[in-house]
């Protein structure tokens, strides 16, 4: 049953990010201009993969938590206001960023990292883990970087 | 970090050093992968030359051979992968060791780039693969995979920082 857990997640991972990968093809199609560009993206993509394996190479025993009632209702508090502490934070830090010129629509290798890493992260978290504390962060992180792209960025 | 934590309890307790194997194996088909990658990448962009052509052919027995003379030869030198859980400094310990990897090889990969020779670049890529599968098949441990890991990640910091 957990092996079939592991392949769900790892397919679901994979799919994610090869949509993220096609969209963020599309939206910066002008600056792909040779294979170079190409290799750096799917590395960037790759990248958090082999983490991830090592980290669940490491914490087995922390596999597929009980999703129980009480569990839910001691992490509660702590994951919201770790979801809104990640995403007032990662906000700042995005405007900072773009204050000081270095935008995200201009450094679209570390864009694609940014996000299969979040991702990757977040789908893994969510189906494996199931830590609520850390689905606050990821989560924080993940709706900071939507907010951003979709109200900041004109 | 609290192990005995009521909602972290595992389901199957004989299934995880099956379950440590079946990610080492995916670790080290991912790293076959991209070194292939990283092969395919250089022999493209350099526009390599073969110098010699006899020289191609007999470029992989030179780490070929003395790994299957190494693996009839040796026997395991790890017990398996373990049941329980590793300790804090296990954990730190090998993760250490990956990140020492991961430097080794992007140093390592940056080499490779430079070689401008066809059959050394695929002696080169041929001898990584090779301790791959000896890791694979001999050192079956935490050791292999944390080394395994580095050297994946090594190759991805190169393409993705300094290609």
């Amino acid at each position: 049953m957990q092996l079939k857990q592991l392949n769900k997640a790892f397919l679901i991972m994979t799919g994610v990010s090869v949509t993220v990968f096609l969209y963020l093809v599309f939206l910066g199609y002008d600056d792909i201009k040779s294979v170079r560009d190409v290799l750096k993206i799917v590395a960037a993509i790759l990248f958090p993969v082999p983490v991830i394996f090592f980290i669940r190479f490491i914490w087995i025993e922390r596999f597929l938590p009980q999703n129980s009632e009480e569990a839910k209702l001691k992490n509660q508090k702590p994951a919201i206001l770790l979801l809104v502490i990640t995403v007032i934070i990662v906000l700042i830090i995005l405007q900072l960023l773009e204050w000081m010129h270095l935008s995200l629509e201009k450094n679209l290798i570390f864009a694609h990292l940014m996000n299969s890493t979040a991702i990757s992260g977040y789908v893994l978290n969510y189906i494996l883990y199931n830590n609520l504390k850390t689905n606050g962060i990821l989560s924080g992180l993940l709706m900071a970087l939507a907010i951003h792209v979709f109200f900041f960025i004109n | 970090m609290n192990f005995s934590d009521p909602t972290h309890q595992e389901l199957n307790p004989a299934n995880n050093s099956k379950k440590r194997e079946l990610l080492f194996t995916f670790q080290s088909i991912i790293v076959t992968g991209l070194l292939a990658l990283t092969a395919i990448a250089f022999f493209f962009y350099n526009d390599l030359a073969i110098v010699k052509g006899i020289k191609v052919i007999f470029a992989p027995f030179l780490s070929v051979v003395p790994l299957l003379f190494v693996l009839s030869i040796l026997r395991e030198l790890h017990h398996g992968f373990r049941e329980g859980n590793y300790n804090r400094e296990e954990i730190l310990k090998f993760s250490a060791v990956a990140l020492a990897v991961t430097m080794v090889f992007t140093a390592l990969t940056y080499l490779l780039s430079e070689i401008d020779a066809l059959e050394i670049l695929l002696a080169a890529i041929m001898a990584i693969l090779c301790v791959i599968f000896f890791l694979k098949s001999k050192i079956k441990d935490i050791l292999g995979m944390s080394i395994i890991t580095g050297i994946a990640e090594g190759i991805l910091i190169y393409m993705i920082f300094l290609f």
